[in-house]
């Protein structure tokens, strides 16, 4: 069982790629992708929700100004 | 690698980009310093945030394509031809990883791209990307305290992984179109790296807007002075150290200028360093310029401000960007007086535009990267007149219309009108701006509210303790 192409540093010199599962490189960026794409929907939807929290959360403390006299 | 004298030169190269990189992530240390410091107490640790995320969003998206762009837009596309074919610049190239130089297993891969990619592909990268992360981050400190960071990183990702690598494909690379037809020259990047983000962070502001409480009824503009005058100073202090890892990872460190790929000319040789376009230049020359331009923007930005810390060094910073376009080969008192004149008209212009057209602009970053970035394109076109823009044959010279369109390119087409179509969309969308009580209370409120009864939590245990 090996997971790269390198099996000695003997040919060191016509060696060419030296990472793992060299030939996945394509299903490696759609991996990669989906990951950064991913992101940004999981944060926009926390960062949507924290702003209503914090909207609440004034407007339950009696509007902005009494939250700025007690907060200040 | 087969012989001591080769490996050294590629084994130099590597080390020369990988050591720019390590100096320019001062800048970015700098910019977070800056911002913060610029920020109110109530939105520390958003700005931060806002600002620390752009590195792995612009990272991650300038493997995927940013990186592809610079080789393959060299010739727009569809301006003086089509998409170039760049294999190892792919996020699939197998040159995208770790690689010895030898047999590509990819076919569409020569044995010339893995002999010359191989080790520099990553630290080239790299470099390129560090300036990506300037240019998103320039933005950033621009519209602090009321755009929503997801809103931000879009935009950062926009400059970062887009618009700015087209710029450098056109006009900062040995055979962009720009070069070509225009005779473009931007050594050390006023345009390509200072007007488009300038420009861009002015797309931003127009639809933003200013932050509450900026401007009176009658319009007349409010201080919001910064919370940390220390940190921002310090800040910007880390940015000019950072600025020589950028300068010289603008140079190429060693070339055969007479090489058979550049003019062709057989049995001589002349090695040295050179700039993006491959014309030869030296690290003791853009040393006296940087510091000569540097000191003549910190002189005339004492001056304009009447001593005002942040705009003293900001000019520092601005009269550098205004001589970097030119910095290649203007004397060093040439690159100190144009620095001087570009930081005095700068600071007007901030003023007059804040006034005129109410754009809070809450750290100067238009104007002192985008005006001065414009200028110094500009001001390169008259003072490099008739110069070659290239050592290839056929290239247009420098000239002051060349340089203006590529100033307006750098500034509007590629800086200004993305960021306002993007925010625009954003804007309709509901996405672009945080809830006005939010700017109100702070952007921290959860973290302040959170922290106020933690600490009354831990009195009440005190005083129960007593």
């Amino acid at each position: 069982m090996a997971t790269g192409m390198v099996e000695n540093w003997a040919n060191v010199d016509v060696t060419g790629p030296i990472y793992p599962f060299v030939g996945s490189e394509v299903l490696l960026v759609v991996l990669g992708l989906a990951f950064w794409i991913g992101w940004h929907i999981i944060q926009m939807k926390e960062e949507s929700s924290e702003l209503e929290n914090d909207v609440d959360k004034i407007s339950q403390s009696g509007g902005i100004g009494e939250y700025l006299d007690k907060h200040s | 690698m087969g012989n001591e004298l080769s490996s050294l030169v590629v084994i130099f190269t590597e080390f020369y980009y990988w050591l720019t990189v390590v100096l320019m992530f001062l800048i970015h240390i700098g910019f977070c310093m800056y911002e913060v410091g610029a920020s109110r107490y109530r939105n520390h640790m958003h700005t931060l945030m806002k600002n620390t995320m752009l590195i792995p969003l612009v990272t991650v998206t300038f493997f995927f394509f940013g990186w592809w762009i610079y080789f393959a837009f060299v010739n727009g596309p569809g301006i003086i031809g089509g998409l170039v074919s760049a294999p190892w610049a792919t996020p699939w190239s197998e040159l995208m990883g770790a690689h010895m130089g030898g047999s590509a297993v990819q076919a569409t891969l020569t044995a010339d791209d893995t002999a010359y990619w191989a080790r520099i592909n990553g630290v080239f990268w790299a470099a390129f990307l560090l300036f990506s992360w300037t240019a998103a981050s320039i933005v950033s400190g621009a519209v602090i305290e009321r755009i929503r960071p997801s809103a931000f990183w879009l935009l950062a990702i926009l400059i970062g992984s887009v618009t700015w690598i087209i710029d450098a494909a056109w006009g900062w690379s040995w055979n962009g179109w720009m070069v070509q037809i225009l005779g473009y020259h931007d050594a050390y990047a006023s345009g390509v790296i200072h007007a488009v983000a300038g420009g861009f962070a002015l797309g931003v502001l127009v639809v933003l807007g200013p932050r509450i409480g900026k401007f009176a009824a009658d319009g007349t503009p409010r201080n919001i002075n910064p919370h940390n005058p220390w940190l921002v100073t310090i800040g910007l202090f880390l940015i000019y150290t950072g600025f020589w890892g950028f300068y010289v990872a603008c140079n190429i460190p060693i070339i055969d200028v007479y090489g058979a790929a550049m003019l062709d000319i057989a049995d001589k040789s002349y090695f040295s360093a050179t700039n993006i376009y491959l014309q030869p230049t030296s690290l003791s020359a853009i040393t006296l310029n940087f510091l000569m331009s540097l000191s003549g923007g910190l002189m005339a930005g004492y001056i304009v401000s009447k001593g005002d810390a942040f705009w003293t060094y900001s000019g520092g910073l601005a009269g550098v960007i205004g001589a970097s376009a030119g910095n290649d080969l203007y004397h060093p008192i040439q690159a100190m007086l144009i620095a001087a004149v570009v930081v005095f008209i700068i600071y007007k212009m901030h003023f007059w535009v804040e006034r005129r057209f109410k754009i809070d602009d809450a750290v100067g970053a238009v104007a002192v990267h985008g005006y001065a970035g414009f200028l110094g394109v500009v001001i390169a076109g008259f003072m490099l007149w008739g110069y070659p823009s290239s050592p290839f044959e056929g290239y247009a010279t420098i000239s002051p219309w060349g340089q203006f369109i590529g100033a307006i390119i750098m500034f509007f087409v590629l800086g200004f009108i993305p960021a306002w179509i993007l925010s625009k969309i954003l804007q309709a969308r509901g996405l672009l701006r945080i809830p006005r009580e939010i700017e109100m209370a702070g952007l921290d409120i959860n973290t302040i509210v959170e922290n106020e009864e933690e600490a009354r939590v831990v009195r009440e245990a005190i005083r129960n303790e007593a």
